[in-house]
């Protein structure tokens, strides 16, 4: 599904991923911990074609991203991504911000794309906001109905960056619960997070990332007990 | 206070139609020269937003050369310089139309980029994220969002762009400071005529502030 290798990410002289090798198989949920800094969210927005790599290479779905040729919008409307501050479209509506895609990206009849949107509104429990403006919801709401605006190009895989690091303590359950959910139905899915009940919950691998590597990957069960790695044990022990 | 001036309120009377006629030109230069500065504005705005060198340089030489120079040479040289080039005549009117346009047009580029790059740029990636081109996000995120933004100073370029059409009097075209100008050539009443003028023009941008006022509620920008 997502096969990367010996990816390097620099920003001018700071090099932030310094050689990442990940494979992710369909259906598999991975979360990525470590501390900020170490090239978490660099990663997903590399996977997401967000930013431009510096050497290494992607391969999403098949199609290469470092190749002029693979159609870069086509690859990310087949990779969901959410955000860690929701960025949802402010000047339209919620049922607006999840039909955008279908309608401009897949060329869905406005009519059908509509129905999609109702449907995808109500698996994350938010069908009673659709005429509402995004400035009017909580965080927990806006997440979810980002992760429905996601959902509606029906993504192969879904990035999540931090999906509730911007939300109140109690809002976090609302969106993890549409996140174990998805997890569940069997979407790919690359979480970077630091709940980690929710990695040991749902994770199928645990990625500790440091200093633009990926220092250790285990099952949750293996990296919480008995993390092997130095930096990993110090990490753990303070969140 | 000179002794032997008598105000008189028969001139105002006398020259308000007159005045009137050189109002509907204002009016009309000013709508013209805008939407001709509209649309070169987007278009260089745009430009100095993107991400290409090239149409960045373009742009801003185009802003730079406007902007540095007076409306009034600006006039001049298009109305009396050009024509001598290119042995092309331009009728006062026209000239006066495509000055405020090019004029106008390059303070709204900055009003244009100025409000594009203000839209967070998680508008642009979220727009991505879900597939749509660079064109589409900027047509249906980013436009919308900082066309809103826009509004406020667009109007305050209506309001100097209308006053700047006055400029257009060295080149003869009959708008409202030129029928002023006409008036007193006859009657010599400069103190009645001018302080007219002054308050016709008064009127009209104190009436556009009013309708942009509105305009601004109604697209709730607070």
């Amino acid at each position: 599904m997502i096969r990367i290798n010996n990816l390097h990410k620099s920003f001018g002289s700071l090099e932030v991923l310094k050689g990442v090798d990940l494979h992710i198989t369909p259906g598999e949920v991975v979360v990525v911990i470590g501390p900020s800094g170490s090239g978490k969210s660099t990663l997903l927005r590399c996977i997401n074609c967000l930013e431009e790599i510096t050497s290494g290479t992607i391969i999403v779905d098949g199609f290469d991203v470092t190749d002029e040729k693979t159609d870069l919008n086509y690859v990310r409307a087949e990779t969901g991504m959410v955000f860690q501050l929701f960025n949802l479209f402010p000047h339209m509506t919620v049922l607006d911000n999840v039909t955008l895609g279908p309608i401009k990206v897949r060329n869905m009849p406005r009519k059908e794309a509509k129905k999609l949107g109702m449907e995808l509104l109500e698996k994350v429990g938010l069908s009673d906001k659709a005429m509402v403006y995004p400035d009017n919801l909580s965080g927990g709401q806006k997440q979810r109905v980002a992760i429905a605006r996601s959902l509606a190009l029906k993504p192969k895989s879904i990035l999540f960056d931090e999906p509730t690091s911007a939300l109140d303590p109690e809002l976090i359950g609302e969106v993890l619960d549409v996140m174990k959910r998805l997890a569940h139905e069997g979407m790919t899915m690359v979480v970077v997070t630091h709940e980690m009940g929710f990695a040991a919950e749902v994770a199928d691998r645990v990625l500790f990332m440091d200093e633009g590597v990926i220092m250790e990957e285990n099952t949750p069960q293996a990296m919480f007990d008995n993390p092997k790695n130095e930096r990993t044990r110090n990490f753990l022990a303070l969140v | 206070m000179n002794s032997h001036f008598v105000f008189k309120y028969s001139v105002i009377w006398e020259s308000v139609p007159i005045l009137l006629e050189g109002v509907k030109l204002t009016i009309w230069i000013t709508l013209f020269g805008l939407l001709i500065g509209f649309t070169l504005g987007a278009v260089a705005g745009l430009a100095k937003a993107s991400r290409k060198n090239y149409a960045k340089r373009i742009a801003g030489i185009y802003i730079e050369s406007i902007r540095g120079t007076p409306l009034m040479v600006q006039v001049l040289f298009l109305y009396f310089g050009l024509p001598l080039a290119t042995g092309m005549r331009i009728p006062p009117l026209v000239a006066g139309i495509i000055a405020i346009g090019l004029n106008s047009g390059a303070y709204i580029a900055e009003i244009v980029r100025g409000a594009i790059q203000s839209i967070d740029k998680g508008q642009t990636e979220a727009g991505r994220s879900i597939g749509l081109s660079r064109f589409q996000t900027m047509l249906f995120v980013i436009w919308p969002q900082a066309f809103k933004r826009m509004i406020p100073p667009l109007g305050n370029q209506f309001i100097i762009s209308l006053k700047d059409t006055s400029l257009l009097v060295v080149i003869g075209v009959g708008e409202l400071t030129r029928q002023g100008q006409e008036i007193i050539a006859t009657n010599f009443r400069a103190f009645e005529v001018w302080l007219t003028v002054a308050i016709i023009y008064l009127v009209l941008t104190m009436t556009i502030a009013k309708l942009l006022n509105m305009f601004e509620r109604k697209m709730q920008i607070v």
